[in-house]
C-alpha cells in the first residue's frame, strides 16, 4: 500500500511542477498588471497634457492682453486689444495637436471699459490702466470635445501720497509715497518720471531739482525732491512704466506738513 | 514506464516549467515597452513646461522679437533636463520660418522623437504672435 502511494507521489510530482510554475507565472503577471495600472491612474497623460495645452494658451492670452495694454497705455488705439486677439485666433486655429482648436473673446464695454480697455489717470492719488475680456476655448478632436470659458484682467495700477515741507523763501522740499501694483499683487517701475505744476505749466523734475528715489524693492518707491514754487501746495504728477511695459499716470497734490 | 523513460519526462515537465515562467516575463516586459511609449506624452509634457516657464515674464516672445536664437536655445537647454535633447522651429503668423539657424542641443536622430506646439504671445507694445515646433527625445 505504501509502496504505491510513494509510486504516485512520484509519478505526479512533475505535474505538482508544472501547477506550481503556473501559479508563479500567474502571481508575476498579475502584479505586473496590477503596477502598470497603478501608474497608468496616477499619470493618466492625456489629462495632463490637454491641461497643460490650456494653460499654455491662457498664458499667450495673457501676453497679448500685455501686449494690448502697453500699446493703449502709451497713446495706441483701444481697439488695438480686439485686433490683437484676433491675431492671435488666427494663430491659434493653426494648433492641431489636440484637435481643431477655436478661441472667441469679448472684450468689455461698460461704463469704466471702452473696447476692454480702461485708462483712469487724473482721479487724485492713484491712476489705473487695465484690459478685460472674455474667452471661450473650444477643442474637438478624436477623444477630445473640450468647451473652456473664462475671463481675464490685466491692471496696472500706481498709487501716490505725499507732504512738502517748507524750506527758505518759495523753496518746498517734497516726499512722496508711489506704489505699483500689477494684477492686485505689489509690482516693479521700470522708470518713474516726476513733474510739478508751475504757474500752469508741467515742469520736469530731475537732478537739479535734488530728486532721490528709494527703491525697497516691493514695488515701494519713496521719492524726495525740492521745488520752487509760490503756491501753497504743490500738484505732482508721476508717469510710471511697470515692468512689462504699461504705462500708468498717477497725480497727487501735496500740502504743507 | 522504464526508469529511462521516466527520467526524460522530468526532464520535459522541467522545461515545461520554466518555460511557464519565463513566458509570464516576456508579457510583462512587452507591458513595460507599452508604458515607455506612454511615457513620450511625459516628455512632450516636459517641453510645453519648459516653453510656459521661459513665456511666463515674456522671456521667449521678446528673444523672439529680437531674433535672438542663441538666448532661446541656451535658456531651453537650461530649463529642460540634462539627458532631453531638443530641435526648435519658429514660425510667424503668417506660418513662414524665422529661424534662420538652427536652434538645437544636439541631433534627435535614432531615438523615440516627442513634438509640441506652443502659441507665443510677446509682451512688447507692437505685438507679435509667433508658432513654435519643439521637438524632444531623451538621449540613452
Amino acid at each position: 500500500m505504501r509502496k504505491s502511494e510513494k509510486k504516485l507521489k512520484a509519478n505526479s510530482s512533475g505535474q505538482l511542477l508544472i501547477i506550481a510554475a503556473l501559479a508563479i507565472a500567474v502571481l508575476i503577471s498579475a502584479t505586473t498588471i496590477y503596477v502598470y495600472e497603478l501608474g497608468e491612474e496616477t499619470n493618466s497623460p492625456d489629462t495632463k497634457s490637454i491641461g497643460d495645452f490650456i494653460l499654455a494658451l491662457k498664458q499667450s492670452i495673457r501676453n497679448t492682453m500685455i501686449s494690448s495694454l502697453a500699446n493703449a497705455s502709451k497713446g495706441g488705439e483701444k481697439a488695438v486689444l480686439a485686433a490683437n486677439l484676433d491675431k492671435l485666433s488666427q494663430v491659434v486655429r493653426s494648433v492641431h495637436q489636440f484637435g481643431i482648436c477655436q478661441l472667441d473673446y469679448t472684450v468689455l464695454n461698460d461704463s469704466e471699459y471702452n473696447s476692454g480697455v480702461w485708462l483712469s489717470w487724473n482721479a487724485s492719488g492713484f491712476g489705473v490702466s487695465s484690459a478685460y475680456a472674455n474667452f471661450t476655448l473650444k477643442v474637438n478632436g478624436m477623444g477630445t470635445n473640450l468647451t473652456v470659458g473664462y475671463s481675464l484682467n490685466t491692471t496696472t495700477t500706481v498709487t501716490i501720497s505725499g507732504y512738502y515741507t517748507q524750506l527758505a523763501d518759495n523753496e518746498k522740499m517734497v516726499n512722496l509715497t508711489c506704489r505699483v501694483y500689477g494684477d492686485g499683487e505689489n509690482a516693479l517701475a521700470k522708470n518713474i518720471s516726476l513733474s510739478y505744476e508751475n504757474l500752469g505749466s508741467w515742469i520736469p523734475i530731475d537732478s537739479s531739482n535734488n530728486l532721490s528715489i528709494v527703491d525697497y524693492g516691493n514695488g515701494t518707491y519713496t521719492i524726495s525732491f525740492t521745488v520752487r514754487v509760490p503756491s501753497d501746495r504743490v500738484q505732482v504728477s508721476a508717469d510710471v512704466y511697470d515692468a512689462r511695459g504699461i504705462f500708468v499716470r498717477a497725480n497727487t497734490t501735496c500740502y504743507n506738513s | 514506464m522504464n526508469k529511462q523513460n521516466r527520467g526524460q519526462i522530468r526532464i520535459i515537465e522541467a522545461f515545461l516549467a520554466v518555460l511557464v515562467i519565463f513566458s509570464s516575463f516576456a508579457v510583462s516586459s512587452n507591458l513595460t515597452i507599452t508604458q515607455n511609449v506612454r511615457k513620450s506624452g511625459d516628455l512632450a509634457s516636459v517641453g510645453l513646461q519648459a516653453l510656459m516657464t521661459l513665456d511666463s515674464d515674456g522671456s521667449l516672445g521678446r528673444f523672439i522679437d529680437y531674433r535672438n536664437w542663441t538666448a532661446v536655445r541656451d535658456s531651453l537647454d537650461t530649463v529642460l533636463p540634462v539627458s532631453v535633447c531638443f530641435n526648435l522651429t519658429v514660425y510667424n503668423d503668417q506660418m513662414r520660418q524665422i529661424n534662420e539657424v538652427n536652434i538645437s542641443n544636439g541631433a534627435l536622430g535614432g531615438q523615440e522623437v516627442a513634438s509640441v506646439e506652443y502659441t507665443c504671445a510677446s509682451q512688447s507694445a507692437m505685438f507679435r504672435c509667433y508658432m513654435i515646433y519643439l521637438q524632444l527625445a531623451v538621449v540613452e
